[in-house]
């Protein structure tokens, strides 16, 4: 058993091992909480009330207005840093790639319970994916001392996922890459995501799923506010939330867990209207607003921004070619699927 | 103890399998008859050399991005999402018939017999595979496990949708698709999906699992099949009602067929053919026009 410490109210943060991560992912001894039934509706009610007339300005021939967490993040911190976001063509930089690659290994392992060769079987995963050929190309342009640094470090993050993500029960119904989808207004607004790992049957008596995001990266402050999304979400489409999220650091082994209570859902409701609020009026063509905060330096519209270079004290983003997002690893999984 | 009872599934359930009645046979003959002799004409216009398999993909790009109708195919390529259905199908079935804990053991085992399948086949030592085998045996591991976690996934969705212990009769996973050749010429076929076929007292009722959220077409996609099924198999085959699952957005809806709803499907048919009748014509229009004219 490793370490546990208490991150911030309600999150549990701890490095475990064996039975005990395993445990505290399932929340063993703890009884869960029971269902309301009438809290999915309500918070869908809120959300469509809240909706109905900034939903009205956008035209019908803009399309659905699409919210992702990174759509969310983005425009909460800037919306002339989303718009920017939006408009340029996207980067890959190494630490997207190794979150691709981390992530297809994590969905191996939980899917098959064996990985061998971990770098050429998540290059293998990245190819027979489809639309990932930005993630091939960049491997594929490394040197040959680069491509093995970036297949030791992720044979690294392997090796915490294999130590430690053992024991999966398969009554748990291992779900991974699951899509969410959840219109609104019509389907003028869709939230759209794809969770890492659900574990757990939605139930009517006791919330039973666990919601789990994989992150490659460091800590960032975002990522408690994306798991809430998601589970905002998993209670709009199954009418159920889930017990608890959960946030697995592959770098460290460190495992976040939270419980979902009604704050929790409440609070990432206010966020997504305060969020979908602003991307309906930016798809409205509304003026983006500037709002400069400590990540201006990294924004990809600096050039244009006045504001944000007074704030960054530069005209030039730092990391050229790269933004802020790209700080992340997450590439959210939101590539369009087509199914026959 | 934990009550593992979905939210919906036993409720989706029970209403699913509510008896009601047949759709009257005079009523289907007509519906059967007025559709058949709208379509002949269309397809009449079929270019020649080509045929037309409407299936609900394409029932739905007719109705939803017509535009595409006259755009050139592309070719079809094996992927974990394309052939997540079929093995998923496989999973949900041995799941039904207690071979296996749950869908990813069950998956599990039918990628190994589709393979075993696949190798027998290839020494001529047995008569098939399915026709995803192949391509997943000459896969490397990596991509297997996408494969396996798609399938899962879908078999999964497709498990938890439906109280299965509430069937009177196990509910048949992945049958056979329903085919109907308009009679003269065999250039136009319908092509009727489902993901379970159950039976409802003595009538048939249908389960169609969806992709993303139900569009303004929902209900036409999910009596498509049924119509199939009225011209392709006779009265005794055409379901009560269909049921389509959502597991993206959560959404569950079902349809009563009658004779209303059989006829406004059928118009849509006929409407879907006329579309793609129209793109194949102006396909083949495109293959003639000679090089640097540009379309009107």
């Amino acid at each position: 058993m490793g370490s546990l410490a208490q991150a911030d109210r309600g999150t549990l943060s701890s490095v475990l091992e064996g039975g005990a991560f395993m445990g505290r992912l399932r929340g063993e001894g703890v009884e869960r909480p029971r269902v309301d039934p009438g809290l999915a509706g309500g918070l869908r009610d809120w959300l469509e009330d809240g909706l109905a007339e900034v939903v009205a300005g956008v035209p019908l021939r803009s399309g659905p207005v699409r919210v992702t967490k990174e759509a969310l993040n983005q425009v909460l911190m800037c919306e002339s840093h989303f718009v920017a976001r939006r408009d340029a063509p996207r980067t890959m930089t190494a630490e997207l790639v190794r979150g691709a690659l981390v992530d297809a290994v994590f969905r191996q392992w939980v899917t098959v319970g064996r990985v061998v060769d971990v770098f050429g079987e998540a290059m293998a995963a990245m190819a027979v994916e489809g639309g990932r050929d930005d993630v091939i190309g960049f491997v594929e342009a490394l040197s040959t001392g680069r491509r093995r640094a970036l297949a030791d470090e992720v044979a690294e993050h392997a090796a915490g996922i294999i130590s430690r993500w053992t024991g999966l029960n398969p009554a748990w119904l291992v779900r991974s890459q699951e899509r969410l989808l959840v219109p609104l207004a019509g389907g003028r607004v869709v939230l759209s995501g794809v969770i890492d790992l659900a574990l757990g049957m939605p139930a009517a008596e006791r919330a039973s799923v666990c919601v789990v995001e994989v992150k490659s990266g460091r800590r960032r402050v975002e990522h408690r506010g994306d798991l809430h999304l998601y589970a905002l979400m998993e209670t709009l489409r199954s009418l159920s939330p889930p017990f608890r999220v959960a946030t697995y650091y592959t770098r460290t082994g460190e495992l976040d867990v939270e419980p979902v209570g009604r704050e929790v859902l409440v609070g990432a409701l206010h966020r997504v209207l305060t969020g979908t609020t602003r991307l309906c009026r930016l798809a409205a063509g509304a003026e983006p607003t500037r709002t400069p905060n400590p990540l201006c330096a990294w924004c990809i519209g600096l050039p244009e921004c006045p504001p944000g270079q007074d704030r960054a004290s530069t005209d030039i983003p730092r990391m050229p070619g790269h933004d802020v997002g790209d700080l992340d690893d997450d590439q959210g999984g939101e590539s369009e699927e087509v199914e026959r | 103890m934990i009550a593992m009872r979905l939210p919906r599934a036993a409720a989706v359930t029970d209403a699913f399998v509510t008896r009601a009645q047949r759709v009257a046979a005079e009523a289907l003959h007509q519906v059967r008859s007025d559709l058949v002799s709208s379509l002949v004409p269309l397809a009449a216009e079929i270019p020649s050399g080509e045929r037309l398999v409407l299936d609900s993909y394409k029932f739905s790009i007719a109705r939803r991005r017509p535009e595409l109708c006259s755009e050139p195919d592309g070719a079809f390529t094996m992927s974990p999402a394309t052939c997540r259905r079929a093995v998923g199908l496989a999973a949900v079935d041995r799941c039904l018939r207690r071979s296996a804990r749950g869908p990813l053991e069950a998956v599990a085992q039918a990628l190994d017999a589709g393979e075993q399948d696949a190798a027998l086949a290839a020494r001529g030592e047995a008569p098939g595979a399915p026709w995803w085998a192949r391509w997943y045996a000459s896969l490397p591991d990596g991509a297997r496990a996408v494969v396996h976690a798609e399938a899962a996934l879908w078999a999964t969705q497709l498990w938890t949708a439906l109280s299965w212990e509430r069937f009177e009769d196990r509910p048949a996973v992945g049958a056979r698709d329903d085919w109907f050749d308009l009679p003269g010429g065999r250039c136009l076929t319908l092509k009727g999906r489902a993901d379970v076929r159950a039976r409802v007292g003595d009538c048939p009722a249908l389960v169609v699992v969806a992709n993303a959220a139900p569009d303004a077409g929902w209900r036409s996609t999910l009596v498509f099949p049924a119509v199939v099924a009225c011209l392709a198999r006779g009265d005794r085959a055409v379901p009560v009602r269909v049921m389509g699952v959502w597991p993206a957005s959560g959404h569950v809806r079902m349809v009563a067929v009658d004779a209303d709803v059989l006829e406004r499907c059928a118009t849509d048919v006929v409407s879907a053919v006329a579309v793609w009748v129209d793109g194949l014509i102006e396909r083949r229009n495109r293959g003639r026009r000679p090089t640097g004219v540009k379309g009107s």
